[in-house]
């Protein structure tokens, strides 16, 4: 039997604003990954789904609900999981190799063996020969690849990344897409992906879980996509399985 | 057959004139040659004014300045040659800035990490931020004599507040989403500080400590106008009471080469610190 890595139990969130304004953003939002499953959160913008990522790494507090790691609840950031941002939060006073060597280095690994293991992960990416660029040299697609490698030295147990290719255009997006696949078959992790391009979730998903499409959000349905990779998106049971997500989320393309 | 060979010469005369033309419109076009006739044309209309004495008796020519600034190198005058006026200045300069740093960067530092020492400090600094450096001279030289302290002190107090600034609003304005990074990565508080803060308020720091230093040279001046037995200010203020207009103006090329070598040897170290930053052209 596969295990449960996280478990998401009833999580709402509301946030004050201007200290009167309440916004209810997530509601009662219960879902469960198993250990190395690629599941993707599908919705549109302004459906709480970063919001939600947020929680499960940590960086707010479900206002109810909890959420559970290996059965443990997550009271906070942790290195146990590894975050990609939407926005290139490289530190552009290091370089590449400085931005990957991060999290090993803040847990006093020595030198030597985190340059290592961080160069490891450069090329795993495939960024070999940028070692020593800074990320304003980098194209928008490296640097969302650094991100990917910062977070994978880390050697988390879990993988969320939150809209990573949000900001590339098509033809990077794709080639990324198909490089988070090669990345995650080369080193498996439970990964918890956020987008809002149903062509995205399908490429990539083991399973996807659909949100609804304003605020608070709900889960809505939750698709297992039963097609071998690499996947076509031309494929016919893609296509099939796109036009029903199309019509039972109505979400614009 | 005659025509034709004027019509020829004709064609040949007109392809040359083009010729200039678009050789002239090419220079027209060359920031160097503009440049250059920028500083030609102010230094006739300079000329003019002053043969033409416009602005009276006390407006000497280009070239008396450079006169007077060769007499000044060799010839002491109050018992210092120019170089050894402009080593006074800086000295003072130098002294006031460190100071300023050294007292104004931690403590914006620390105002920017700590509520309570922003709320002990900041309405005491807003109260003072707005006073221009040179209306504390009187005070300063009721306090401290015509000495060199009185001169450190107004340095300082025009100095500080960039930095002080500067360091507050660096911190401040750091992305909080690099604190989402290091936080995810594990890291502690203190890690936080040191690997995220420091380095990302760096530039606007260093931005305030260039400020610093421009508001340092400024005051060094009207501090030196004031009371000084030596200094680029007293060399200024010396050709006012011996009515030598060329002496104030040397004076005054030599304050604006010297800030103008200050801010670039900063921008070079700049350079050499934070090698990240992009080069704005």
């Amino acid at each position: 039997m596969t295990k449960r890595k996280i478990v998401c139990e009833g999580i709402s969130k509301i946030f004050m604003q201007k200290g009167t304004q309440r916004v209810h953003v997530l509601d009662t939002i219960g879902l469960a990954v198993d250990e190395n499953e690629l599941v993707v959160i599908l919705g549109p913008g302004q459906s709480g789904k970063t919001t939600l990522l947020r929680i499960i790494a940590g960086l707010e507090t479900p206002s109810t609900g909890r959420v559970l790691l290996d059965g443990k609840e997550v009271t906070g950031p942790g290195p146990d999981r590894g975050l990609v941002f939407q926005r290139y939060t490289l530190f552009p006073w290091e370089t590449v190799m400085g931005n990957v060597v991060l999290g090993p280095k803040l847990r006093n690994m020595p030198k030597k063996a985190r340059r290592e293991l961080a160069a490891y992960y450069i090329n795993l990416v495939g960024l070999e020969g940028f070692e020593n660029a800074y990320p304003h040299q980098l194209s928008g697609g490296m640097k969302q690849r650094v991100g990917i490698a910062r977070a994978y030295a880390n050697n988390p147990q879990v993988m969320l990344l939150d809209e990573p290719f949000g900001q590339l255009d098509a033809q990077t997006r794709y080639y990324m897409e198909k490089e988070t696949i090669r990345i995650w078959e080369t080193e498996k992790r439970t990964v918890l992906f956020v987008t809002n391009n149903i062509d995205e979730a399908i490429y990539l998903g083991d399973r996807i879980i659909t949100l609804e499409g304003k605020l608070p959000g709900r889960v809505k349905s939750t698709y297992t996509v039963n097609l071998p990779r690499p996947r076509e998106h031309t494929d016919a049971a893609f296509l099939e399985l796109r036009q029903k997500i199309t019509e039972e989320t109505q979400l614009l393309l | 057959m005659a025509i034709e060979v004027a019509k020829g010469t004709q064609q040949d005369l007109e392809e040359n004139h083009s010729g200039i033309g678009v050789f002239l419109l090419h220079c027209l076009k060359n920031r160097f040659v503009l440049y250059t006739l920028s500083i030609i044309g102010f230094l006739l209309i300079w000329y003019a004014i002053a043969v033409l004495r416009i602005l009276g008796n006390f407006m000497p020519r280009p070239l008396e300045v450079v006169n007077q600034l060769g007499i000044m190198m060799v010839d002491p005058l109050a018992g210092r040659t120019l170089p050894l006026h402009l080593w006074a200045s800086l000295q003072r300069v130098f002294i006031g800035f460190l100071l300023s740093v050294l007292i104004g960067v931690p403590l914006g530092l620390l105002m920017a990490l700590s509520r309570p020492i922003n709320s002990i400090v900041k309405p005491v600094f807003d109260l003072f931020k707005p006073m221009p450096p040179i209306s504390w001279i009187s005070l300063a030289i009721l306090w401290f004599g015509i000495g060199e302290t009185s001169k450190v002190f107004i340095i300082i107090i025009g100095a500080i507040v960039p930095c002080v600034i500067n360091s507050f609003n660096g911190i401040r304005l750091v992305d909080p989403e690099l604190y989402d990074v290091i936080r995810m990565l594990g890291g502690n508080r203190r890690q936080e500080i040191w690997e995220v803060t420091f380095p990302a308020a760096f530039p606007a720091i260093f931005a305030g400590i260039q400020i610093s230093l421009s508001v340092a040279w400024t005051c060094v001046l009207a501090a030196e106008l004031v009371g000084a037995r030596e200094g680029m200010g007293f060399i200024i203020i010396l050709g006012m009471n011996l009515s030598r207009p060329a002496m104030i103006i040397g004076g005054m090329v030599v304050i604006a080469l010297t800030a103008w070598v200050l801010s670039l040897s900063v921008g070079q170290l700049e350079k050499w610190v934070c090698p990240w930053k992009r080069e704005i052209h």
